[in-house]
């Protein structure tokens, strides 16, 4: 066996942002975006997309389907940063502000083949009840200004958030390596 | 040396009596091992579940170890605190799992326990809050003082873990 230098891998993600379970929202649209480490980059596809802006069905599932692409190719040196997928749900609330409904993370596949996963979603919430007073009638509720900040670990420990209900994604990401 | 990722997710957790719940975690390894890239331990955010009764936390883990021996092999051990209206923390659970040893990606289910002290204690802990804590955090994943605790069960920790491992073979581990 040769002794090699730092050898590039690919990981190819093909999938969808299948359907929501929101019991308590309507009219919502989705965006994703990656967050990877430092040797990690994007080849192919896009990195960042919002969907479009789905109602429930009027059946009894009361479903909120999506159906959004998701196509995308990273390369990479070395495991550490591996790409996790952050996205997050906006929808109208009463006054008609577009407010986030949620926001969540999950890591992509380690290993080919078909892969369902089902992300819950948390929203920041207001430590003080006059604040969630206020932003629930200004319309302007806490919002993380870069959602990123969903996919690291550090600096959580400030936070307080509601854990909404889960979501499913379908990603189904081959591998290859050169 | 071989060496080990660690990749995953604290999913949440469920089976505690209380609500609004944060975990604070660390990963404890033998002298063995060398952390190359990573957090080695962290806190999640305070989560209130809305719909159902598990709090999600979906805290990501990324580890990069480098290894001269398998002694000391890694393990998580966490603590779940519960946070009550006014701000104030009272401990819910401390519980500890070995990170798997073969590659792919696991779904754990870390069981907790709290510390019960004495009647006097236990009947402040349901009126006033507080509780007896550890003061050394190395018995949540040692069995050495173990004899001298009396528990009771928190509820369990939802962990979602992918393994890759490098370089065994080399050493004649399979793997």
């Amino acid at each position: 066996m040769a002794a090699a230098g730092p050898s590039v891998f690919l990981l190819m993600v093909n999938g969808q942002v299948e359907s929501a379970q929101f019991p308590e929202y309507d009219d919502l649209y989705c965006k994703y975006c990656f967050v990877y480490g430092q040797d990690w980059a994007p080849t192919a596809g896009l990195e960042e997309g919002i969907s479009q802006i789905t109602s429930k069905s009027q059946d009894v599932r009361q479903a909120l389907v999506w159906n959004f692409p998701i196509d995308v190719t990273f390369k990479s040196t070395n495991p550490y940063g591996w790409p996790q997928i952050v996205l997050s749900v906006y929808g109208p609330d009463v006054f008609g502000n577009d407010v986030v409904r949620g926001y969540g993370a999950v890591h992509l596949p380690f290993s080919p083949g078909r892969h369902k996963r089902t992300i819950p979603m948390f929203v920041p919430e207001s430590t003080s009840k006059l604040q969630k007073f206020t932003s629930w009638f200004m319309g302007r509720r806490p919002e993380y200004t870069d959602p990123k900040v969903v996919a690291q670990g550090e600096g959580r420990e400030g936070e307080n958030a509601e854990a909404e209900t889960p979501k499913a994604a379908q990603l189904m990401p081959p591998f290859s390596s050169q | 040396m071989a060496e080990v990722h660690v990749i995953g997710q604290i999913m949440g957790a469920t089976g505690f009596s209380e609500s609004s719940l944060f975990c604070k975690w660390g990963i404890h390894t033998g002298a063995a091992w060398k952390l190359l890239s990573g957090i080695r331990e962290g806190q999640t955010q305070v989560d209130t579940p809305q719909v159902g009764d598990m709090a999600y936390w979906s805290h990501p883990i990324d580890l990069h170890f480098a290894t001269k021996g398998l002694q000391g092999w890694p393990r998580l051990h966490l603590q779940v605190w519960s946070q009550d209206s006014f701000g104030r923390c009272q401990l819910a659970g401390y519980g500890f799992c070995h990170v798997p040893s073969s590659p792919g990606t696991h779904q754990l289910d870390c069981p907790t326990w709290r510390p019960l002290g004495s009647w006097r204690e236990q009947l402040a802990r349901a009126f006033v809050g507080g509780g007896p804590q550890l003061l050394h955090g190395d018995a949540i994943y040692s069995g050495a003082d173990r004899y001298r605790l009396h528990t009771a069960a928190g509820g369990t920790v939802h962990l979602e873990l992918g393994l890759l491992l490098r370089h065994f073979e080399r050493y004649g581990v399979e793997c």
